[in-house]
């Protein structure tokens, strides 16, 4: 079953249609067509992603699903409702393109502020607002106004402000801009997390890494069009071609090895290289290290783990319950992607041939890619506590997931 | 409630960060210990009592009218513009609990301010009576400090006559030739001089009747206040010339012992106001009074403020309070207003238009003169009247008078003087103050900014957070 076959049998959460907009002058003349006939659904459960250029058309359809634009023509429904109906909002988190919170409030009252237009009971206010600060690394700061935060800082409040709500459906404009490759390998495993428990997320970005890591299906935009739009899988697939990957072999077995293939390959299709990590995953690595050492750091620290009530809060889960409960996830409507090798710009040739199959030494440098070394952008799909304990391990946590 | 709550306390620890209510309440503070310090009385306990209530209640209002109308525009466009709206529109909360919520702050706020500002005008008031002498405080507290009903006489017929006397020149066949208008305000102008005049060795006697007061003021002594013209004498002459006039009262039963006399000297053009002693009224509880003009000019007592009965109805703090209430009136409709602005339009232009809006509406003798020349264009200095009056004088006119019918649902009201001249501000004038002023207007602006609001695209706002 292909993924556009699954996602259909889902239920819809954001139905668009014939959706155009175009903005007027103050003479009520035409300006500019931002979003020009877009039709396209977002299924329950699934990571959809927006792709585009600056201008493209991407936030401005975001801004119309929740009610901030009105379309000019064709229609949007979300969760069957308009998006101006307003308790429909109340299953929707949104995360703006740039820091709109109030200057004046701190972290704590920030959260506390929105959870209160949850009509959420004080207790509970307070809760998810320490675990969501715990979360995105802010508990050290909570009592400093957001006026005083980095970009970086404002756009982890800014997303905890956005899940404060559980919501259903997750809106993330932009939502790595700003942050450190830290922050950001962050908020895509919190986005994959939030996918697992049956979360719809809708994720605005011209960053094709965070796409490519985190979104089930996309559309691409340009010029206010969609100009594709599939299973990501899909769109990225070379049919005609395979790679293997293994350890390093004699020189005879390659050789043979070769031989039988160039026996029905022509040569030039043919290319070898050595499978490297991506700069995300050597940075990643390099600052485990460090935090195993011990180093200190100011600001922000990275987040512990995510929220106990965005998890579904597994921690109260009997092992049966755990297992129950993976069974009824949706399953995930994308295959573990492969880790997609650097491109080689050359066709085989006997030297680098020579080099690749010479033993060496291990170099010393760049240290060995982290467990979870990207991209990888599941968890290990067992359950969500061993998730958490994946992403804590990652981020250097020292304290031990309860789950 | 609880989301309309969350935004008014988020509008009140806004303006709370920002340092605006510690600024604010130093100012009127500040004011209310100043403005003793530079004004001008008549050397008298009263007059000074009268000026300090009148001056600092006044600068209250005032500066916390601005301060609500700068508040209001700037607390719902200013989130628009910095885009902060757009993280709460986007939570369920309907955009008629944005704005009503923002009101509610500011609303809140006004009421702590306007609470710091008349408890120290009272202490203000309290502190510097205590420290007259025992019958100076006596006076202060029968004629100031206190509140006081007010009984008037009827309005004469004077417009029924006019009429009458109209129908009865009509018949006259030169009247057609005449300046209607004219020949009108001439006629009115002489019926109403028959009411207000009173000539050399000629008498004016009102009879006021007390009603249902008959009964609050038996045994308790009744206040006269009084005020006259000499006829011919411009106000402007008057106050570089002041003149005064032997005036002598008769108050009781004409012809019995329940009489009280007296003879003063009183300036023109000023109010007076003298004790007469109780019980002085007719079994049917009607209060003659009789002036004698004793003097070699006409004297003129005006049909709306010439003469006035006053009565002790209760103590000041209460009364004080109503007053405060209808203040809190006014500011509540410059909330509704600047956010009613603020709904639609950038801060600065909001800011310009709200002002704008207050002018118009604190410009309310103008619109009146206006109304009374009929029109704009150039007037006939000899009958204070347009000639010829064109479309345009029709049409502003007609704009003015809808104006003015308006503003006087607001203007209608006016704690500051009553609270200075001892006068009760009842229950029923602050109900009816809430009426007109919160409810008909300022759920007008409510209605107009919850609109517009609601309507608003606020996405197409560019953040400058």
């Amino acid at each position: 079953m292909t993924p556009e076959n699954i996602t259909s049998n889902r239920e819809v959460v954001v139905a668009v249609r014939g959706l155009t907009k175009v903005f007027k002058d103050f003479w009520g003349r035409p300006k500019a067509r931002a979003v020009d006939k877009v039709d396209f659904d977002v299924h329950r459960g699934e990571v959809f992603g927006l792709l585009g250029p600056n201008g493209s058309g991407k936030s401005t359809t975001v801004k119309m699903i929740l009610g901030l634009l009105y379309p000019t023509r064709g229609h949007i429904q979300v969760f069957g409702h308009s998006p101006r109906h307003v308790a429909t909002k109340a299953r929707i988190g949104y995360l703006p393109e740039e820091s709109y919170l109030y200057r004046f409030l701190d972290s704590s009252e920030t959260l506390d502020f929105f959870g209160s237009l949850f009509e959420l009971p004080g207790q509970e206010r307070q809760k998810r607002a320490a675990q969501l600060l715990d979360m995105v690394g802010l508990n050290q700061v909570q009592h400093r106004t957001v006026g005083e935060f980095s970009k970086g800082m404002q756009r982890r409040i800014g997303l905890a402000q956005a899940l404060i709500n559980d919501p259903d459906l997750i809106i993330l404009d932009e939502p790595t801009s700003g942050l450190d490759p830290i922050g950001c390998r962050e908020v895509k495993d919190l986005i994959i997390a939030l996918a697992r428990r049956g979360k719809t997320v809708i994720l605005s970005s011209h960053l094709l890494a965070d796409v490519e890591d985190v979104c089930d299906r996309v559309v691409i935009y340009y010029g206010g069009h969609i100009q594709a739009m599939g299973a990501l899988q899909d769109l990225l697939a070379t049919p005609d071609a395979i790679r293997m990957t293994m350890p390093i072999l004699k020189r005879e077995t390659l050789d043979q090895v070769l031989k039988t293939i160039r026996a029905e390959v022509a040569e030039d299709r043919i290319k070898i290289d050595t499978p490297s990590q991506n700069l995300e995953s050597y940075f990643l690595g390099v600052v485990q290290k460090a935090r195993q050492s011990e180093m200190e750091t100011s600001g922000a620290t990275s987040g512990h783990q995510v929220a106990a009530y965005l998890r579904g809060d597994a921690n109260a889960l009997s092992q049966a319950d755990k297992i129950l409960d993976r069974l009824t996830l949706p399953t995930p409507a994308r295959e573990e992607p492969m880790v997609r090798a650097p491109q080689v710009q050359s066709a085989t040739d006997l030297a680098k041939l020579e080099s690749l199959t010479r033993r060496t030494e291990p170099a010393p440098g760049p240290p060995p890619p982290p467990p979870t070394a990207p991209p990888t952008p599941t968890l290990s799909a067992q359950d969500l506590a061993k998730a958490n304990e994946k992403l804590a391990g990652l981020l250097g946590s020292t304290d031990k997931p309860k789950s | 409630m609880k989301r309309v709550l969350s935004i008014a306390l988020l509008t009140l620890r806004a303006a709370m960060r920002y340092r605006l209510v510690m600024l604010l309440a130093v100012v009127v503070l500040a004011l209310v210990v100043l403005v003793p310090l530079i004004i001008r009385d008549d050397g008298t306990a009263r007059g000074f009592t009268q000026i300090l209530l009148t001056y600092t209640l006044g600068v209250t209002t005032a500066l916390l009218g601005l301060a609500t109308l700068w508040l209001a525009t700037g607390t719902l466009a200013r989130d628009v513009e910095e885009c902060q709206m757009q993280m709460v529109v986007v939570k369920p909360i309907a955009r008629w609990q944005i704005w009503v919520g923002k009101w509610m702050g500011i609303m809140i706020l006004n009421l702590i301010l306007l609470g710091v500002a008349g408890g120290a005008i009272f202490g203000v008031l309290q502190w510097r009576a205590s420290k007259l002498p025992p019958e100076q405080q006596a006076i202060l507290r029968n004629e100031v400090l206190v509140a006081r009903g007010s009984l008037k006489e009827p309005t004469p017929p004077w417009r029924e006559i006019v009429e009458k006397v109209l129908e009865q020149q009509a018949q006259n066949p030169q009247f057609s030739t005449l300046d209607q208008r004219l020949f009108r305000q001439q006629i009115e102008e002489q019926v109403k001089a028959r009411f207000q005049l009173v000539p050399p060795g000629y008498g004016r006697r009102w009879e006021i009747p007390l009603g249902i007061a008959k009964n609050r003021v038996k045994d308790k002594p009744l206040f006269l206040r009084v005020k006259f013209m000499a006829a011919g004498v411009t106000p402007v002459e008057l106050e570089f010339n002041p003149r005064s006039y032997l005036a002598t009262w008769q108050v009781g039963v004409p012809e019995s012992p329940k009489t009280w006399r007296d003879q003063m000297t009183l300036a023109a053009g000023a109010f007076h106001e003298f004790a007469v002693p109780p019980n002085l009224f007719s079994d049917q509880g009607v209060l003659n009074i009789e002036f004698q003009n004793q003097n070699e000019e006409t004297l003129l007592f005006d049909l709306t403020d010439g003469m006035e009965v006053l009565y002790r109805e209760g103590g000041f703090t209460l009364n004080f309070v109503r007053g405060l209430g209808i203040i809190a009136c006014w500011l509540a409709l410059l909330a509704a207003l600047g956010l009613a602005a603020g709904s639609f339009l950038s801060f600065p232009v909001a800011s310009f238009v709200s002002l704008a809006a207050l002018i118009v509406g604190l410009s309310s003798g103008t619109l009146a003169q206006v109304i009374e020349e009929g029109g704009i264009s150039g007037v006939d200095h000899d009958t204070g009247q347009i000639t010829h009056p064109l479309w345009i004088d029709q049409m502003v006119v007609f704009l003015f008078s809808c104006l003015l019918k308006i503003i006087n649902l607001v203007q209608g009201f006016s704690p500051i003087d009553l609270l200075s001249t001892g006068r009760s501000v009842t229950w029923e004038q602050l109900g009816l103050a809430l009426l007109q002023i919160v409810v008909l207007m300022g759920g007008l602006f409510a209605i107009i900014g919850i609109t517009l609001f609601t309507r608003r695209e606020l996405a197409t706002a560019q953040g400058s957070a």
